[in-house]
């Protein structure tokens, strides 16, 4: 009776428990580092914020968006690209700036400055904002983007990134 | 419940009968030298899974390809150890082979019923150093480029065909972007589609004819 209550395991069973064990630690030892290293690069922080230099604020028309284009590198993998980023700026006044992104907050399309209009149009899906960036019409989820904004010696920055 | 299962399947599938052709097969007691075929099996799945994980990042062209190499194995978490395994396992990949080929050599394991076998061995002995010489020149470093002129040289001094047989491994006069480009190719389609064929057929073999024998002694005559 005392016999039956030990749990004899056979040579056999004990090599396939140990084989699956050993294929087990095996399998881990590469999966782990394999997730890591495939999903990596879209945990990887983006870059350091940056002042950059739009121009000269006197070039800001008076009520109307006035189109900024700026070339910026930006390191992706390992290729620098040079960009364009193109950026409405409104001023009312001419000392308080409103920098906005031309990416529509949709789907990511380029929006722009209908003058007749006085509108932002999206072209993808009809999206459409007034002056200041608010939604006025299409799927647009949100006003569009609005950059930090900063003056020093007559020029005008944004923060980016 | 993973017996059922496990029923359920084999119903349908027969597996049962394939697991025991591969694993529950007779064998003749044999020592560790027998291991080496299965370690060489091991490395190349090896080289198989963090071959495929590198090529996520890998660019094949002259602008791209060092940069990439660089970015994998200083940007990429882990990538230092995909690539150092994929880079060291080739060296331990050929090792294996030969020590393998030298045990059938040894045990004479080439003979009837394994001639084939053995040929198909004696290719996978040429893909593995395929395998070798054109992975060596995808980092497009000094030592890769410098490596693969000489080594292309080395095949053009065949009489009559050299300087042909040179020209197609580079895909023109010099080592360019051409040849990159068909090193690459070679390295991560065709040598792998054939050592997949020949390894089956490999495998496939040793299972049909069984294991070879250690060869005995013969009984000395009173
Ligand atoms: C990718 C390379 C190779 C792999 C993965 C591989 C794999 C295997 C495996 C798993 C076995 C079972 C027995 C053992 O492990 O010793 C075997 C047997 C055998 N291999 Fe290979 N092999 C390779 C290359 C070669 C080479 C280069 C040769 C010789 C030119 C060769 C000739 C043979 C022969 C004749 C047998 C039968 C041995 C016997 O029945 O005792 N193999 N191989
Ligand atoms: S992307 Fe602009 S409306 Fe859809």
């Amino acid at each position: 009776m005392e016999h039956s209550e030990k749990k004899e395991i056979s040579r056999r069973e004990f090599m396939k428990y140990t084989i699956a064990a050993l294929g087990g630690l095996i399998g881990l030892g590469y999966g782990i580092p394999a997730i890591g290293y495939v999903v990596a690069p879209a945990l990887a922080k983006s870059q350091a914020q940056q002042w950059i230099q739009l121009g000269a604020v006197s070039k800001v028309e008076l009520g109307t968006p006035t189109l900024f284009k700026v070339n910026i590198s930006r390191q992706t993998g390992w290729i620098v690209n040079q960009e364009e980023l193109s950026v409405y700026v409104l001023t009312e006044n001419g000392r308080d700036f409103v920098a906005m992104s031309n990416v529509c907050t949709h789907l990511g399309c380029r929006i722009r400055w209908i003058a007749d209009q006085g509108q932002y149009y999206c072209p993808c899906h009809n999206g459409v904002y007034d002056k200041q960036g608010n939604v006025v019409s299409g799927p647009p989820p949100r006003p569009l983007d609005k950059y930090q904004t900063k003056v020093e010696n007559d020029q005008l920055f944004i923060l980016e990134g | 419940m993973l017996t059922r299962f496990g029923n359920w399947l084999d119903e349908r599938m027969g597996w049962r009968a394939v697991w025991e052709a591969i694993f529950l097969r007779k064998v003749p007691k044999v020592n560790w030298f027998y291991t080496l075929g299965s370690a060489t099996l091991f490395v190349a799945v090896n080289q198989a899974v963090t071959g495929i994980l590198l090529t996520i990042y890998y660019v094949p062209t002259p602008d791209h390809a060092y940069d990439s190499v660089q970015y994998i194995t200083t940007q990429v978490a882990g990538g230092w150890l995909i690539r150092g395994l994929h880079h060291w396992g080739a060296s331990v990949m050929v090792v294996l082979v030969v020590l393998h080929m030298l045990r059938v050599i040894i045990y004479g394991a080439y003979k009837y019923p394994r001639e084939v076998t053995w040929m198909t061995g004696v290719v996978l002995l040429l893909v593995v150093i395929g395998f070798g010489f054109t992975g060596y020149l995808l980092p497009w470093d000094q030592k890769s480029y410098w490596a693969t002129t000489v080594g292309t040289r080395i095949a053009g001094v065949v009489p009559f065909l050299g300087d042909w047989i040179l020209r197609i491994m580079r895909g023109g006069n010099d080592l360019s972007a051409v040849t990159l480009a068909r090193f690459f190719g070679a390295h991560v389609w065709v040598l792998p589609a054939t050592l997949l064929l020949l390894v089956g057929t490999h495998l496939f073999l040793v299972i049909r004819n069984g294991i070879s024998e250690i060869p005995k002694r013969e009984a000395r005559k009173q």
